[in-house]
């Protein structure tokens, strides 16, 4: 773990996901590897169920229940009544709203990693934010553009 | 005319004058449909600016946010597709043409863990799709109105231009004629009763 760079929120991912797992491959037993695998920031459990960390898949149910909840809320034309996000997602706009959600992600697994240094967590926590760093890089304005235009505006296709 | 052979009878000159008649009475009838399209297309072109502007403004209202949609984790253009476009046929100045009614999505269920972003833009992706559809259709409405104004403006130029001058010059010669024919067949007569009239008296 000493051998990874920090992670700050909000910055450019120092290395990427394929470099951290290689390192971790080859770092951590095979025991532990395959610990690490399932551990995924968008998913509680893997496709076969199996929880990499029980404190970060109550995070991410927790959080998908408000994600519910605002969505119930919306279609029953009604404020929301959030357990853990933070109440500032109701009316941000979409962008804001996902980057509010995963500054909230990156503090709880503050609060997971607490006392857990140089463990195996420290490695998932690790994992976990440099997925969070990924989404957030991704974040582009011109690219978002582009992205909206080749749905709404796809380019025609001659006729033969 | 010109090349065409006037055949000098009465017959062909009553002929000329129905073919006048039913000309002068058709060309204001073909200027009014060229008025009534032009007006139409205009109305049109019209609709599609202000159709344009508000697809702007939608654009406008989420760049603070579209940079969401670059987003690693999600493929948006998988959660919606037009199926279909719903029209129905009217017609417009008395051309039938195809008037948008809606459009028929293909929208990918959401599950609880797709970000909440992705509600958001598949409800203006919706928006867009249906006013570029509303667009599309009254482009071709477009397309299919000028086809009809280029057809009346050349019955006005066939009727301006050959069918009204070419009656009429065929009405006066043949009127020219048939006067030359009359004064002849008189002048002949007179002529024919002068010798009949100085071989009795010699």
């Amino acid at each position: 773990m000493s051998s990874l760079p920090s992670l700050s929120f909000g910055q450019v991912p120092p290395i990427t996901m394929e470099e951290f797992t290689q390192d971790a491959k080859s770092q951590l037993s095979a025991k532990h590897f395959k610990k690490l695998e399932p551990v995924d920031i968008y998913k509680a459990t893997d496709s076969e169920g199996k929880v990499g960390l029980k404190s970060i898949s109550v995070m991410l149910n927790e959080m998908q229940n408000d994600i519910s909840e605002i969505r119930a809320a919306k279609t029953q034309k009604r404020t929301p009544g959030l357990q853990r996000l933070p109440q500032a997602i109701i009316n941000a706009n979409p962008l804001e709203r996902e980057k509010l959600i995963m500054r909230w992600q990156w503090e709880e697994l503050d609060t997971i990693l607490a006392g857990e240094m140089f463990t195996l967590t420290d490695v998932m926590v690790y994992k976990l934010r440099l997925q969070i760093l990924n989404r957030l890089n991704s974040f582009d304005k011109e690219q978002g553009k582009q992205v909206l235009a080749s749905v709404v505006n796809p380019p025609k296709k001659e006729e033969v | 005319m010109a090349g065409q052979k006037i055949k000098y009878t009465k017959t062909e000159r009553a002929r000329q004058k129905k073919i006048l008649k039913v000309s002068l009475r058709m060309l204001p009838l073909f200027e009014a449909m060229e008025k009534s399209l032009m007006s139409t297309i205009n109305t049109i072109a019209e609709r599609i600016e202000e159709i344009r502007q508000e697809i702007d403004k939608n654009n406008k209202a989420a760049e603070p946010w579209v940079a969401v949609m670059s987003d690693s984790h999600v493929d948006i253009k998988s959660f919606i597709s037009v199926n279909k476009v719903i029209t129905k046929h009217i017609d417009v100045a008395g051309v039938r043409v195809d008037q948008y009614e809606g459009v028929d999505f293909n929208v990918k269920p959401i599950e609880d863990d797709t970000p909440l972003w992705v509600d958001d833009a598949i409800e203006l992706m919706q928006v867009q799709l249906q006013l570029m559809a509303e667009i599309e259709c009254l482009e071709e409405q477009i397309r299919l109105l000028e086809e009809e104004l280029l057809d009346v403006r050349a019955r006005i130029k066939l009727f301006e231009n050959r069918r009204i001058p070419n009656a009429k010059t065929a009405i006066r010669k043949i009127g020219q004629k048939l006067q030359d024919d009359e004064r002849l067949t008189i002048a002949t007569a007179k002529v024919v009763k002068t010798s009949q009239k100085e071989g009795v008296m010699v």
